[in-house]
């Protein structure tokens, strides 16, 4: 990268090439906190969602690979969501999560709340001793899945892939990489109360555990 | 007072960098760095980067102040959520440094209260527009901000507050 | 008070969609003859539609163009509706048109009142859960559980009153 003088700032606003709207408002110029009422209409969502899934669905070869472009596609959003997400809390509370605890309270409560307009349904760590890298966020009807129903002869698939995609991203970008899959369970345990009822698998890398046992818990 | 104020991404690249004087007490806000001094700013400051680290796991807060000095160079880094520093180097002119220690001016004295409220005034500003920058559908994660209206933010928030 | 069935039929005249929920209001035939009776019932509609005239806009003659509605916006004469309603002495068969040509056929008890708002729930859900999801192909039989499972329990909720 070169050095740019304060000098050569001024011109380039000139630079060609680049467009700027009528008004000559960018990005820049819109408030970065918004009103909290603010909402945006399911069924656009529901349309825009679909096309998503169709388009991810086509060139596939199998139900991995379709779940593995609905996690991409979500990947940069849920980057891009910590950073906006932290400086939307009140000073006090802003603060970048250092502790898996503290990141999935982040994701139960304040991602959930921004995305789906309630908080998750519930957080669990795995119960199974050789596993203490799993965690699972609970969701008992995930708002990307309100509408489609999954062919019988794709069972295994769960279009919550996107979502897991966006935790990804933020346990990503939060320095704790880890690998997030969307698993339906309804119908299993609980019965039909919650057909859609998805769990998101949080697998965290080895190095976040070891790290985690190093700075303590908090 | 100097400064140059670079953002460096996860996999400690650069992403951005400004270099820029104070304006206040009458600073016409230009760097005044010696060209020798100009390329051993950009090694002060990534060596500083192994003590950002160390802070950024027992320090939860975003802005972690003056973390690294090297001679005359004061480093204050500021994290953000997903694992970016802003760091900024700052330089007090080398007759000042020693002869006003007490002082309380932002340009004189580089670890005052008032010097740190000032730079987190000037972190903050530029990490609201740095969130505007990655909202962009065609940013992806580690790469330069480009953006000439950026720029001018970033030049803003120096002036306003540096 | 009984919804007896509900069919649905592409704008091709193919059958798409077919469900029984009252047993004993109407006999069972198979599935041949529901093909048959959509097809059929297809054909019957698209000449009932040919049989009604065009309804003249009324009040409009006056006014400069014929195709201009209120507010200046071109608007097309209202089309031909076709065969709505079929009465028979144990059921009565209502027959409701989308704006894409799909049909929805619902059969129910000569009684059954408000079936104007039934089938618009049923029209609702067929845009929510056939509609916006991703799996289902255009003019293809409808299977989507979510689809199914919706309708069922609002019918449930109809014929249980």
């Amino acid at each position: 990268m070169a050095h740019f003088g304060p000098g050569k700032t001024a011109s380039s606003k000139e630079q060609a090439g680049l467009r700027y709207p009528s008004n000559g408002k960018t990005i820049y110029h819109r408030p970065l906190h918004r009103t909290k009422t603010a909402e945006l209409s399911q069924a656009s969502f529901a349309y825009l969602f679909s096309e998503m899934v169709s388009y991810a669905q086509r060139r596939v070869t199998g139900i991995q690979e379709l779940e593995k472009r609905l996690n991409i596609q979500g990947h940069p959003i849920g980057l891009k969501l910590l950073d906006l997400l932290l400086t939307r809390e009140p000073p006090r509370s802003q603060t970048r999560p250092l502790t898996i605890i503290a990141l999935l309270h982040f994701i139960k409560i304040n991602l959930w709340t921004h995305l789906f307009g309630r908080q998750a349904d519930r957080l669990e760590k795995s119960s199974n001793p050789d596993t203490p890298d799993e965690y699972m966020i609970i969701d008992n009807e995930p708002l990307v899945n309100a509408y489609i129903s999954v062919p019988r002869e794709m069972s295994q698939l769960n279009c919550a892939a996107y979502v897991a995609g966006i935790v990804e991203g933020v346990c990503d970008g939060a320095a704790f990489p880890a690998r997030v899959t969307a698993h339906s369970v309804g119908g299993k345990e609980e019965g039909e109360m919650w057909p859609g009822k998805t769990v998101f698998l949080v697998k965290f890398q080895p190095e976040v555990l070891e790290r985690e046992a190093l700075f303590g818990k908090g | 007072m100097s400064y140059y104020f670079a953002i460096i991404g996860t996999q400690d690249n650069p992403l951005f960098e400004y270099e820029f004087g104070t304006s206040k007490q009458g600073g016409d806000g230009q760097a005044r760095f010696s060209e020798q001094a100009r390329h051993l700013n950009q090694f002060v400051l990534h060596s500083s980067l192994d003590i950002v680290e160390e802070v950024q796991w027992t320090n939860g807060q975003l802005y972690l102040k003056v973390i690294d000095k090297f001679f005359n160079n004061y480093i204050s880094c500021f994290m953000t959520g997903g694992n970016v520093k802003f760091l900024l180097l700052h330089q007090p002119t080398a007759t000042a440094a020693g002869a006003t220690r007490n002082s309380t001016s932002v340009g004189a004295n580089p670890t005052s209260p008032q010097t740190e409220e000032a730079i987190k005034n000037f972190f903050n500003e530029v990490y609201e527009n740095y969130i505007k920058a990655i909202m962009s559908p065609f940013h992806k994660v580690n790469m330069e901000i480009r953006s000439p209206v950026f720029r001018q933010r970033v030049a803003a928030a120096g002036r306003k507050y540096l | 008070m009984t919804v007896f069935a509900l069919i649905i039929i592409n704008k091709a005249g193919g059958l798409i969609y077919n469900r029984t929920f009252h047993e004993g209001g109407l006999n069972k035939i198979s599935t041949n003859d529901y093909l048959v009776l959509a097809g059929t019932f297809h054909g019957v509609h698209a000449i009932t539609a040919r049989l009604n005239p065009l309804k003249p806009r009324v009040g409009n003659r006056s006014s400069t163009s014929s195709s201009s509605g209120p507010g200046g916006l071109l608007t097309r004469p209202e089309p031909p509706s076709g065969l709505e309603v079929l009465e028979s002495e144990n059921f009565r068969m209502q027959c409701f048109t989308t704006l894409t040509g799909v049909k929805f056929l619902l059969f129910t008890d000569p009684t059954q009142a408000n079936v104007d708002l039934t089938m618009r729930r049923v029209y609702d859900m067929y845009t929510d859960y056939v509609m916006k999801n991703p799996f289902y192909q255009l003019e293809m039989p409808v299977r989507c559980d979510m689809f199914d499972r919706k309708l069922g329990s609002y019918i449930r909720e109809i014929n249980n009153r």
